[in-house]
């Protein structure tokens, strides 16, 4: 049986990888890091099925225990900070665990896993403020916020460590995507849930920002998959995933208003004070390669996916369980 | 009077850019790092020098570039005009051995001071030593908007440190520039680094206390210039009326091999029956053909490169050659006295080098 170090299980893309490998038969080992309160609520189905620790991406002994111990074959990295926007109020602390924690990590797969393979989240905010649309494999990066200077050097310390020192190691550029777990720090979340909360009579306004931004947005259970295809490659490639198609914040209103038989113009309301400096209608995904060397092709769309999230809303919001 | 903190104040830029400021008036500070080594051969003739006068205004402070606090309080004690970010683990090879403490130093310490600026609120221009490293694999000429192929973990550190200085300046409005400088030699620098290993070898050679040199790949080509010039860019580059990013090298580039004829040859020797390859010496991911295009930095800043190849070779042999007690052929001085001589003279030369 195969054993699977997933860094970050707590996560939206932790816990989806999590059910995916179990149903593959592998032992999965869920590490969160440890001094900050993490939720489990996300994996509390399977967590009978895990094993669990914790450490910190700061501290490389730790991260070297962690991996004798374990003896993954396979490490998914997406344990890090994941908002681009408040990694402007901890820059230091961004740079020190998106970035170099992933060097430490790396480091420490060459000390004592060199055969495991090696997956790094890496995100479409390394293209930043792109040069061309869409962006591919090729497309030259230009990040514009910390988070995304961090995770440009992770990317680029695990295409070091896989032609110098040789490891699988693979950097999939994931574009944004959604699900009911989801933070509500997100917009697409925090959407389906006020709308929701509206619907029941809890909320009676949604503020945004800018209504017209632009996401390529997909369904996050399809993008845990690519990760995995890119690990079972017979070469360690670096893959672009994501729709190639953007919707607007307003259509993503849109929808999800409707599906509670709202209109969202009744509702939502566009706040100057969540309005960003950055731009993201040019982020769209090229991926192509993912298409053709992976056969990766994201199944859930756009309507379905904005469908599933407002009705698992709807659903915690009216549950006993969970009110 | 203006007031300027340089980090990295030991190294070969960090001594000349201390001569040029002090020159140009400047109370200069240097951060060093608390250590039971530490090399100031290359800054002690300062306060020697009569052209500094009686008040020599040079200040050494213990600093830590992993410590943001401590480098907060240092800025808003010093309230600097400028601070010149030199200090980094600036060997390629070594951070191959040391991935994280090359990223920890050279890319999160530009952070720290950077946030550090930003913390004390001290309105101080910064510039950012980047690297043509961060080129790496990109397509030859390089300028500022090449895209960066790192190929080490030296040059993903840099780049950190680069994006960082942008975001800095666009995000806070602070003063930051990345000078991207192409390789700059000179006496000064470190013994490791295969120019002065050269220099350094030939004049063991000639005074008979070494007969062979072992180096690694002779074929990568480098845009050489020289380190007093580049220097001269970044203060430059802090005097702009906007912060913005520029390309500093000679736009010629040479090869390994070229620089052994030019060496040898200027002291009537080949190359040929004392150099030996040593496959230890490759750099593991080489980088193979760089070539600056500072087309911007002469239309925008007026900065040209005095000293080019073949002068650079002579000013290292000589001084060289003189540290070893040799009489060197005497080009270097000549020079030196036709294209500097104003703040940065021969004399300080030999004094100076790493021993």
């Amino acid at each position: 049986m195969p054993t699977a170090l997933i860094l970050g299980i707590d996560g939206q893309d932790g816990s989806y990888l999590a059910e995916w490998l179990l149903g593959k038969g592998y032992r999965v080992v869920g590490w969160t890091p440890q001094n900050i309160a993490v939720s489990l609520s996300n994996v509390a189905q399977i967590l009978e099925h895990l094993t669990l620790t914790s450490g910190d991406l700061r501290d490389f002994d730790g991260l070297r225990e962690c991996l004798a111990r374990y003896q993954p074959d396979e490490i998914y990295h997406l344990a890090s900070p994941s908002s681009p926007y408040k990694s402007w109020q901890a820059t230091v602390e961004v740079g020190d665990i998106a970035g170099l924690g992933t060097a430490r990590l790396l480091e420490a797969v060459r000390r004592e896993t060199p055969n495991a393979r090696f997956y790094q989240a890496s995100s479409s905010e390394l293209f930043g403020d792109p040069s061309e649309v869409p962006q591919n494999e090729n497309t030259p990066f230009r990040p514009r916020n910390p988070y995304g200077i961090s995770k440009l050097y992770a990317h680029w310390m695990t295409v070091r460590y896989r032609q110098h020192y040789g490891l699988f190691a693979v950097s999939g550029i994931l574009y944004n995507h959604e699900s009911p777990r989801r933070g509500m720090d997100f917009v697409t979340r925090k959407i389906t849930h006020t709308a929701a909360q509206i619907k029941l009579g809890m909320a009676q306004e949604l503020r945004l920002g800018n209504l017209d931004a632009r996401r390529d947005w997909g369904y996050a259970g399809d993008y845990i998959v690519a990760m995995w295809q890119m690990l079972q490659q017979p070469e360690a490639e670096d893959f672009v995933i994501g729709t190639g198609v953007t919707h607007s914040v307003r259509q993503f209103c849109e929808l999800a208003f409707s599906a509670l038989g709202l209109d969202y113009r009744d509702f939502v309301v566009q706040d100057e004070q969540f309005f960003r400096k950055e731009d993201t209608a040019q982020l769209v995904a090229d991926a192509r390669k993912a298409r053709e060397k992976l056969g990766w092709r994201p199944k859930v769309g756009f309507e379905s996916l904005v469908h599933m999230m407002v009705m698992h809303d709807l659903r915690i919001l009216t549950s006993p369980e969970t009110r | 009077m203006k007031k300027a903190l340089i980090t990295g104040i030991t190294g070969q830029d960090g001594s000349y850019l201390a001569e040029l400021l002090l020159s140009k008036g400047y109370e200069v500070h240097g951060l060093i790092r608390r250590a039971s080594t530490f090399n100031t051969s290359r800054i002690d003739h300062i306060y020697r020098d009569p052209h500094n006068g009686e008040q020599v205004k040079l200040y050494l402070h213990y600093g830590d570039m992993a410590n943001t606090g401590h480098l907060v309080d240092l800025i808003y004690s010093l309230q600097p005009d400028e601070v010149y970010h030199l200090a980094a683990q600036s060997h390629v090879r070594v951070s191959f051995d040391m991935p994280e403490y090359t990223g920890d130093i050279t890319g999160l310490g530009t952070l720290r001071l950077l946030e550090a600026i930003r913390k004390s609120g001290v309105k101080a221009r910064f510039y950012q030593a980047s690297s043509s490293e961060m080129f790496g694999s990109a397509p030859a000429p390089q300028n500022e908007t090449t895209p960066f192929m790192p190929q080490s973990p030296y040059a993903a550190a840099k780049l950190f440190a680069y994006w960082i200085t942008r975001n800095y300046r666009q995000g806070y409005g602070i003063f930051a520039c990345n000078g991207i400088l192409f390789n700059h030699e000179s006496p000064r620098r470190g013994e490791t680094f295969v120019t002065r290993k050269i220099t350094r070898a030939l004049a063991s050679i000639l005074a008979g206390k070494q007969n062979k040199l072992y180096l690694g790949n002779l074929e990568a080509k480098r845009d050489w210039g020289y380190a007093p010039d580049y220097v001269a860019a970044m203060w430059k580059m802090l005097q702009y009326d906007r912060p913005d990013d520029f390309v500093i090298g000679t736009g010629e580039a040479h090869s390994v091999r070229e620089f052994l004829d030019e060496a040898f040859g200027y002291v009537g020797l080949d190359w040929h029956d004392y150099v030996e390859i040593d496959p230890r010496y490759f750099r593991p991911t080489e980088v193979d053909f760089l070539l600056a295009d500072a087309t911007k930095a002469s239309r925008e800043l007026d900065w040209q490169p005095r000293v080019y190849f073949k002068d650079l070779v002579r000013v290292m042999v000589d001084a060289d050659m003189e540290r070893m007690g040799l009489v060197p052929p005497g080009e270097g001085r000549r020079i030196l006295e036709k294209h500097h001589g104003n703040w940065h003279r021969w004399e300080d030369q030999a004094v100076s080098m790493e021993r």
